[in-house]
């Protein structure tokens, strides 16, 4: 029996055993989230699917309504294609707070916490991953809604705030997602966060502008700060780029996403509990 | 080998007697599917609160609607909107029973009735009997919440039982068909993931707006779409009253859909059986 010769051992890498900083720590765990997308398609298609099917059916179901006296727009696209980025957008963001849960239970989550990144990665990274989701989806779905017909009136200055829009509500859902998934660490989370952003967005001038509507709807729509954020998106698609359009809905999104930050800040603060 | 032969004259006196007809197994079988929503409600509430959710945002978000040209004669968007509202729910319900039996197969349960001395059919009729029992109480159930908020049914109260009748033949039908791919699959995922195409059926039909007013590519596929004759059937007996051609639409198209769903669902059941 012969003895083979020992390969030759590769060079080892110095092991860097100081504190990363957040930007690095983050942006590690961004791209495992990105990368989840390729290893678990099943949990990313339907935020891509949906608001595709969305923007499609609702458009031709609803039609009608364009001609509805004094509707802002003759196309029923480029009203609903905004509220199916939005959702989208949104779903991509609670996803977050999903693949949270899935850490948890698994006990991945508990690895996560004592390492020795810092506290705040553990949500920014996800963020900037529901960010680039949201990015996929705010693109797929403008892209079909304008071969479905959708056409804008100020060329990329209507795509700015649909983006803007899209990102926000992203970053909204996932502050909401990894609140409740910190709080619930379970799949119970799962229906509350969907439901919750369903609703909201549909308890707003989702479907008909303000002054289609009646009764309680016209009370609760006039009031959700999602009108604002609708109406955002819509400019450049629905009516004109306009300061007036504009900074409601940015106000909404940053007043939400802070709130909801600040949430799963607590949240993951009390996982130590 | 000894055979093992259950004497019914030694079991003692109080003791239930098991009734073997087939009509008592299937009962129970019926039994078993209803107390199992019954005590899961979180599986079957979305598929009772969902439809009621869209129809309440429906009646305040497209009130001015009903005015617009193709739009029938209606006094208020919810008398359109309540046949659309029952096939909602019946659709989305039906995925719930035909899920519970793709886990009986999963779980191995279902093999285990397939061995034991039961009627092969009556397992699932008697799930599907469990399905038609919750779809008359969905269309009932929708019916007597939306009354006090202004529904007027006008086809009468036997306009109202033939919604009834119907919304149980269409649980009948699509819960024939969910089931025929429950045993083909034996996956609840499967199965949940024909969810989606129930929610293109129904978005690609005439349940929220009248076909009259869409266009294009969209009108075509509600026109070829049996959703939207059984809708419609189900909306005149609701907006026109009853008339022979409206209850042909709302009952024997289900009927018809109903037949050729459980002769699949047998079938695939045959063919599982002849596998095994």
């Amino acid at each position: 029996m012969s003895v083979e010769a020992p390969l030759p051992l590769a060079p080892i890498r110095d092991l860097d055993l100081g504190r990363p900083s957040v930007g690095a720590a983050s942006v590690g765990l961004a791209k495992r989230n990105i990368r989840g997308i390729r290893r678990l398609p099943s949990a990313f298609l339907p935020s891509l699917v949906m608001p595709v099917f969305q923007a499609i059916a609702f458009s031709g179901s609803f039609f009608a309504i364009t001609q509805i006296p004094g509707f802002p727009t003759d196309r029923s696209i480029n009203w609903f294609m905004p509220l199916a980025i939005l959702l989208g957008s949104g779903f991509a963001g609670v996803g977050i707070g999903l693949a949270a849960i899935r850490d948890i239970e698994t006990g991945f989550y508990d690895r996560l916490r004592l390492a020795p990144a810092p506290r705040s990665s553990l949500i920014v990274g996800p963020l900037i991953g529901a960010l680039g989701r949201s990015f996929v989806v705010t693109t797929l779905v403008m892209t079909v809604g304008v071969v479905f017909g959708a056409r804008w009136n100020h060329g990329v200055l209507s795509i700015v705030p649909l983006y803007v829009a899209g990102l926000g509500i992203a970053a909204a859902g996932t502050g909401w997602g990894l609140g409740l998934a910190y709080r619930f660490r379970d799949m119970r989370a799962a229906a509350l966060m969907q439901l919750t952003l369903f609703i909201g967005l549909f308890l707003s001038e989702a479907q008909t502008p303000l002054y289609v509507m009646e009764g309680w709807l016209h009370t609760v729509a006039r009031i959700n700060p999602f009108t604002n954020v609708l109406r955002l998106a819509r400019q450049g698609w629905v009516g004109d780029v306009s300061w007036e359009n504009t900074w409601g809905g940015v106000v909404a999104l940053v007043v939400i996403s802070a709130l909801t930050m600040w949430f799963a800040r607590r949240g993951l603060d009390k996982l130590d509990d | 080998m000894t055979a093992l032969v259950a004497d019914q004259s030694v079991i003692p006196p109080g003791r239930p007697v098991l009734r073997t007809s087939n009509i008592a197994q299937t009962w129970a079988m019926s039994k078993r599917a209803i107390l199992a929503m019954w005590r899961q409600p979180s599986l079957v509430i979305p598929s009772m609160v969902f439809p009621l959710f869209f129809i309440a945002l429906g009646t305040s978000a497209f009130s001015r609607a009903i005015d617009v040209p193709g739009f029938p004669e209606v006094d208020s968007y919810l008398d359109f909107a309540l046949a659309g509202a029952v096939v909602q729910g019946v659709l989305f319900g039906s995925v719930t029973g035909a899920t519970a039996l793709a886990t009986d197969v999963e779980n191995g349960f279902f093999d285990r009735l397939l061995a034991s001395p039961s009627t092969r059919s009556g397992i699932i009729v008697g799930r599907l009997a469990g399905g038609m029992a919750y779809g008359a109480f969905q269309t009932t159930f929708f019916m007597v919440v939306l009354l006090p908020f202004g529904l007027e049914i006008k086809g009468g109260p036997v306009g109202a039982l033939a919604l009834i009748a119907s919304g149980t033949l269409l649980a009948l039908a699509v819960g024939a068909v969910m089931s025929t791919m429950a045993i083909k699959t034996g996956s609840s995922e499967a199965v949940q993931g024909a969810f989606p195409l129930l929610f293109i059926a129904l978005f690609f039909s005439s349940a929220f707006f009248p076909r009259e007013t869409m266009t294009g590519f969209y009108a075509t596929m509600a026109d070829y779409n049996p959703i939207s004759y059984l809708v419609e059937g189900m909306r005149d007996l609701v907006i026109d009253g009853l008339t022979l051609w409206a209850l042909l639409r709302a009952i024997l198209l289900p009927a018809l859909m109903a037949v050729g769903g459980v002769a699949l669902a047998l079938r695939s059941l045959t063919k599982r059986l002849a596998a095994s």
